[in-house]
């Protein structure tokens, strides 16, 4: 008989973490069906884990495209829009153009970022979840979601590797 | 034989304490005591933090809400801004203040991206300057402005009259780039300390508990989370310098882009940026200093090596502004002009010829005497006395800059010293706030980037080269 069910195994370290994850595959557990929490920025390398898609950059390109675009808007379209001489002065002059559209470039890529992080981690999120506290005290967590089919043997292995703690999880609110 | 192999055995000990001793990064604890350490230090108040509190904020209501008030009720007449000084000490504040942001993004920033260890656990508390200080610089600005309640006219929207405003002026390059700088290093502030506020949830009950949970923001650490985090973190420290130095660039042009005797300056955009790191890191040992004296258990992630890593930074920065300066009075002083060299005569010999000469002395003179020696850069009162003064003479470079530069123009008949009226205590006033505003948040976010120090500590070990032994740093970042 099999169920899914999720078990969170926690090790103080990043080496048995790696063996666990390692021994899991073995098992045949697909990485898919693993997920890495831990309380510092544990490298994808680090842990023998495939690397993590992030569509940050590409926001940030993209954000900073739309600051642009802004700033082009302000510089050389807007003071067309009503016209008014002044001195002989250009409506348009291109040295100082250059000084809104940088700032509204660099403003429309670090916005974007910033959200970018947001809409990749799906923040904020309040919904229950798995997870232990200890986490934030330096741990590293692995979840494993897959149909247990020898679920003793699994948690055997993962103790045996240096798991401070095995246990089945529920989400709950953090 | 036997006996001198044990001595150097002892010695080499002995050494090996002595760095783990001095080196917060060699001196791991449990990432779980470092966060009870860091919430301890949130949750302990002495009577003596709530007095200063309590003071400040009385500081607060009189120097900058009811002074603020008359201003807007009597009008800038109450203020000493007069023919032909027009501006004042709300620009000096606001150049002063804007100045002080400038070490949060130094330090976090450049020193992130040069990978400078030693910024690991004071990053934050510098950031936290960059914000509050762009607080500070905006309400000077906005006295500055008078009917302050018209300041929508400077945005990006057309007005009644269906006009624009207009971007080619250097007025609209500082409201575009203050703003860009205040959103970005907001942003820059609060994306790494999401992890520390998952922490504080963790070990939050009561209101505190819902606070850290709404801004943690649901932050567990999954592996997406931390690479999208440490994506954002790296395009900030990247795109964020060239923001920090287009900000006090823009702020040294609304000068210099005037025709004005001691204004018109090709070098003051670098002059000013120097000035800015100058005031900037002068503040931050202030605040670790003070952080670091009466906060519990920082002095266990503040240390007198951190202060022996920025005093160098000073020193070097101070080079660099007497440098920057005697290039900017030479170039003014060697080309003739009868009215730049009035005005350098007045600066230096004319009534507040006293201030200018503080500045040389507090600037470059005590840096120099006092930063030079390990021992008393690593001191924290004596390098924050050092601070302080720094902060006094950038406070008044800027204020001969602004006022008494002006007090001198190419009409003899005009010339008038500029006397503060209203802008004192409103001056005082935002001093206070931005005291205030610091006390109040290292009792509400954690002040150390704990998970960047845990980073820090895997990061670092000690490594035998044959007799000596010595830090090694591997690149886990």
């Amino acid at each position: 008989m099999t169920q899914e069910r999720t078990l969170l195994a926690v090790f103080s370290d990043i080496d048995p973490a790696a063996d666990a994850l390692d021994q899991l595959r073995l098992m045949g557990v697909h990485d898919e069906h693993m997920n890495i929490i831990s309380g510092i920025p544990v490298t994808e390398a680090m842990l023998g884990r495939p690397s993590q898609w992030t569509n940050v950059p590409r926001l940030a390109l993209g954000g900073a495209a739309g600051g642009m675009l802004i700033g082009i808007f302000l510089a050389f379209i807007s003071p067309n829009m009503y016209t008014i001489e002044v001195g002989g002065q250009p409506f348009t002059p291109v040295p100082p153009a250059v000084i809104v559209i940088f700032e509204l470039t660099m403003l429309g890529m670090l916005l974007s970022t910033f959200l970018g992080v947001f809409l990749d981690s799906y923040f904020p999120s309040y919904r229950p979840m798995k997870y232990v506290p200890e986490i934030s005290d330096g741990k590293i967590g692995i979840l494993i979601e897959f149909p247990l089919p020898d679920e003793k043997k699994v948690t055997e292995v993962l103790k045996k590797l240096g798991a401070e703690s095995v246990q089945y999880t529920e989400a709950q609110h953090l | 034989m036997a006996e001198n192999k044990k001595h150097s055995e002892h010695s080499h000990k002995s050494h090996e304490d002595h760095l783990r001793e001095t080196h917060l990064m060699l001196d791991p604890m449990p990432r779980g005591k470092m966060n009870e350490m860091v919430m301890e230090s949130m949750h302990t108040t002495s009577w003596k933090f709530w007095a200063v509190f309590a003071l400040l904020s009385v500081i607060v209501a009189w120097g900058l809400f009811y002074s603020w008030g008359r201003l807007i009720l009597e009008g800038v007449g109450i203020a000493g801004v007069n023919r032909p000084s027009y501006w004042g000490i709300f620009l000096v504040n606001t150049v002063f203040w804007i100045g002080i942001s400038h070490a949060g993004t130094f330090i976090s920033a450049i020193l992130r991206v040069f990978k400078a260890e030693f910024r690991r656990p004071f990053t934050r508390a510098a950031e936290l300057m960059t914000t509050f200080g762009l607080v500070q610089a905006g309400f000077s600005i906005f006295m500055h402005m008078g009917r302050v309640w018209l300041s929508y006219w400077l945005f990006p929207i057309p007005n009644q009259r269906q006009l624009w405003p207009n971007f080619h002026s250097p007025l609209s390059w500082d409201l575009l780039a203050i703003t860009t700088y205040l959103l970005s290093s907001t942003m820059y502030l609060f994306l790494p300390l999401i992890p520390d506020l998952a922490m504080a949830r963790d070990r939050s009950t009561g209101w505190r508990k819902t606070f850290y949970k709404i801004l943690a923001l649901g932050f567990r650490g999954t592996e997406g989370e931390w690479t999208h985090l440490r994506n954002a973190l790296n395009i900030f420290a990247f795109a964020i310098i060239p923001v920090m130095f287009s900000v006090h660039t823009i702020v040294s042009w609304d000068f210099a882009m005037a025709t004005r005797p001691g204004w018109s300056s090709t070098i003051f955009g670098p002059y000013f940026v120097i000035g800015a790191l100058h005031s900037g890191m002068g503040a931050v040992v202030m605040v670790l200093a003070v952080v670091r004296g009466t906060m519990k258990n920082m002095n266990y992630f503040i240390r007198p090596e951190h202060f022996e890593a920025i005093g160098k930074l000073m020193l070097i920065i101070s080079m660099g502004w007497a440098y920057f300066f005697f290039n900017d009075y030479i170039v003014q002083w060697y080309g003739g002009d009868k009215w730049t060299k009035t005005l350098l005569h007045w600066h230096e010999a004319g009534p507040m010829g006293w201030m200018w000469f503080a500045m040389l002395i507090f600037n470059v003179a005590i840096p120099w005497a006092i930063l030079w020696n390990k021992k008393w850069r690593s001191t924290p009162w004596l390098i924050f006395i050092v601070g302080l003064l720094i902060n006094v003479g950038m406070w008044f470079e800027r204020y001969i800059i602004v006022p008494i530069s002006l007090s001198i123009n190419r009409m003899p008949f005009t010339w008038r010293l500029y006397e503060p009226g209203i802008e004192i205590p409103l001056g005082i006033g935002t001093l206070a706030f931005f005291v205030l505003l610091y006390m109040a948040a290292s009792k509400l976010i954690p002040l150390v980037p704990v998970w960047e120090v845990q980073e820090g500590h895997m990061d670092h070990s000690l490594k035998k080269f044959g007799r000596e032994t010595v830090v090694t740093v591997s690149d886990l970042e």
